[in-house]
């Protein structure tokens, strides 16, 4: 379970003073799929990178199966953000000099996993999200389609309890897109995992249990959807 | 702690895989010439040392030489004492020596210089001068009217000696008067030049004990012997094992003896090689620091993913690290076959120095200090922009 508690969280450019989030308090169940929306700079970024660890909340906190994770260390998060949370970046963020089964596997190998079963694993989820002939391509032998699916391979290949994705549709067509939002759903439904998506898509809605839209920093609304009943 | 080297050993692994050939053979290459730096001045000065030392014992004062007590300007009973010397165990030799400066005068030109009296026979079991003979021969027994003359003594028409004493020209069979301290005159026949390369010996001559003993009025009497010892380099052992044989005369080591002029010599060596070590190791230093500097600022961005996906901070430092580690090692590697190459065409072509030929000496204990200040210089050089580059908050990272 995820819970923020009137989290704030202020920029400060020089003199300029940015409030990107201004008291948000949420909680989000086990295996939900939330979708958070909102225009340009309504504050999911920010909220998806303090819920990912890779930001500090300004005030507030934030609870993840009741541990106050703004607590701990950087050494601490950084575990944590290893074996609890798969994170998809808006642009992949893939090591260009590693294969595709490597950008998957370099987190499994961290784990202490063993040779054998990284690799099997790893061409494993390749396969999952439709990229079993494509394991030894480099970033730059990849469309952005594949480079995405590598990057969602990357996030699921350890079996996260929460997945973080940040809008990771944004720089796909839509039929690329609608894959991966099924991959999501399905890794939803059959592993229970605990999906939360930045998305300004309206017709992603359809895949989300609940959505949390953003304006200005505050919540604007919190729905459910159709998904979600 | 496993874990995290075989993460940094992937990471570094790919990042040396499939980075810039260019950058790292570069780097290697300059990281190899470092190690040539390090290694072949010391070789030099080694062999300098070298080359010093065993002129020292062939031709200037063998091992150890025994001088007469203090205030005494003759050893007297001077067979006594040889024969003495020659039953201690480890002596291989002994050349009593009678010197003196004399005046040397041929074709009306002069020279000051010394002149030896020796025993040939004594003096072959001791020094080498015999075996450096470039025209004539060597002394034999009851040549008391020849002599043997340093080649720079002996000179060439017409060449004069650069402030070394030199005759200008003297050859085998010619005669040369030499005016003694006490101001007898005495004419000896040229009987062989030797050249060893020592400036000492080479400008001084060579008769027999009997020729000067007889000029100067001396009998059973000394300047000096000098001794050889069965083994080289434990001049110090022998020279305590002959005062513990009850040598009452002052005995001295070939380095106490020649101290001055080496000392000051090896000293501005090791100066010049301290220079040129700290020199090197900072020029290594730089480029390191630059080639992993530039490496971390480009790869910034995928530091902050690596950090961003879980991996430690560490791990990524150790990656760079171990990059540095490998760039370290095949340097090394490659400044071993660079330095074995120029060591190998100096054997063959020795560098000429005033006092003979130097061939390199490459000691172990150089080579292994050269690797250990290559690998902590590289260490500290790799570990410190990618100490600095990891630190870094992950988004400022990551959104560059």
């Amino acid at each position: 379970m995820i819970v923020a508690e009137e989290v704030t969280r202020v920029y400060r450019m020089g003199k300029v003073e940015v409030r990107a989030l201004k008291g948000v308090s949420f909680t989000i169940a086990d295996g939900e799929f939330v979708g958070i929306t909102g225009a340009s700079g309504s504050g999911k970024s920010t909220l998806l990178h303090i819920l990912g660890l890779l930001d500090r909340p300004t005030s507030g906190r934030v609870l993840i199966n009741g541990r106050n994770v703004q607590k701990l260390s950087d050494r601490q998060q950084t575990l944590f953000r290893l074996n609890r949370l798969g994170y998809v970046f808006q642009d992949y963020a893939l090591i260009p000099e590693l294969t595709a089964i490597e950008n998957v596997i370099v987190t499994s190998l961290a784990r202490g996993v063993s040779e054998k079963e990284y690799l099997k694993r790893g061409a494993e989820v390749l396969r999952e999200v439709g990229l079993g002939d494509r394991i030894n391509h480099r970033q730059s032998e990849l469309s952005g389609g594949e480079q995405q699916r590598v990057a969602i391979a990357r996030a699921i290949v350890n079996k996260p309890s929460i997945l973080l994705a940040d809008e990771p549709c944004a720089n796909l067509d839509s039929e690329t897109s609608k894959s991966i939002l099924d991959l999501f759903k399905q890794l939803n439904e059959d592993l229970n995992q605990t999906i939360v998506m930045v998305s300004h898509e309206k017709w992603h809605e359809r895949y989300f249990c609940r959505i949390i839209d953003l304006k200005d920093g505050l919540i604007n609304s919190m729905r459910e959807c159709d998904a979600g009943r | 702690m496993l874990e995290n080297l075989r993460v940094a050993s992937f990471l570094a692994f790919k990042q040396v895989q499939r980075g810039s050939k260019g950058t790292l053979i570069l780097t290697i290459m300059i990281i190899a010439l470092v190690f040539v730096n390090l290694v072949f001045l010391p070789s030099i000065i080694s062999g300098v040392i070298e080359t010093f030392n065993t002129q020292s014992i062939n031709f200037n004062y063998g091992n150890l030489v025994i001088e007469p007590r203090e205030g005494d300007q003759y050893i007297s009973d001077a067979d006594t004492l040889q024969k003495k010397v020659e039953r201690i165990p480890g002596i291989v030799g002994t050349s009593p020596r009678i010197s003196t400066g004399v005046t040397y005068f041929y074709k009306g030109r002069d020279a000051r210089s010394t002149l030896y009296g020796i025993n040939p026979q004594d003096e072959r079991s001791v020094t080498t001068i015999h075996e450096n003979m470039v025209r004539g021969e060597f002394l034999s027994a009851g040549d008391t009217d020849k002599i043997v003359m340093g080649a720079t003594l002996a000179g060439t028409e017409g060449e004069a000696g650069g402030g070394l004493p030199t005759l200008q020209g003297v050859q085998v069979g010619d005669s040369v008067e030499v005016a003694f301290p006490n101001g007898e005159r005495r004419t000896f026949q040229v009987k062989g030049i030797y050249e060893t390369q020592s400036i000492g010996v080479d400008t001084s001559a060579f008769t027999t004990t009997g020729a000067v003993a007889q000029v100067l009025g001396l009998e059973n009497q000394a300047s000096e012997i000098l001794v050889k010892t069965a083994v080289n380099g434990q001049e110090e052992m022998y020279r305590t094992r002959l005062l513990s044989y009850g040598i009452q005369q002052q005995v001295f080591t070939f380095r106490q003896k020649a101290a001055g002029f080496v000392d000051q010599a090896i000293q501005s060596f090791e100066i010049i090689n301290a220079i040129s070590t700290l020199v090197s190791l900072i020029i290594a230093v730089v480029v390191v620091f630059i080639v992993i500097f530039i490496n971390t600022v480009n790869k910034r961005r995928q530091i902050g993913i690596l950090k961003a996906i879980g991996i430690d901070k560490q791990i990524i430092i150790n990656s760079y690290v171990l990059q540095v580690l490998f760039i370290a090692t095949l340097g090394a590697l490659v400044g071993i076959v660079l330095t074995s190459g120029v060591i190998y065409y100096l054997t063959i072509n020795p560098l000429v120095f005033p006092g003979g030929p130097v061939f390199p000496v490459v000691e172990p204990a150089t080579v292994a200090r050269s690797i250990a200040s290559l690998f902590a210089v590289s260490i500290v050089a790799g570990y410190i922009p990618a100490w600095k580059t990891a630190r870094e908050d992950i988004l400022d990272a990551i959104q560059r």
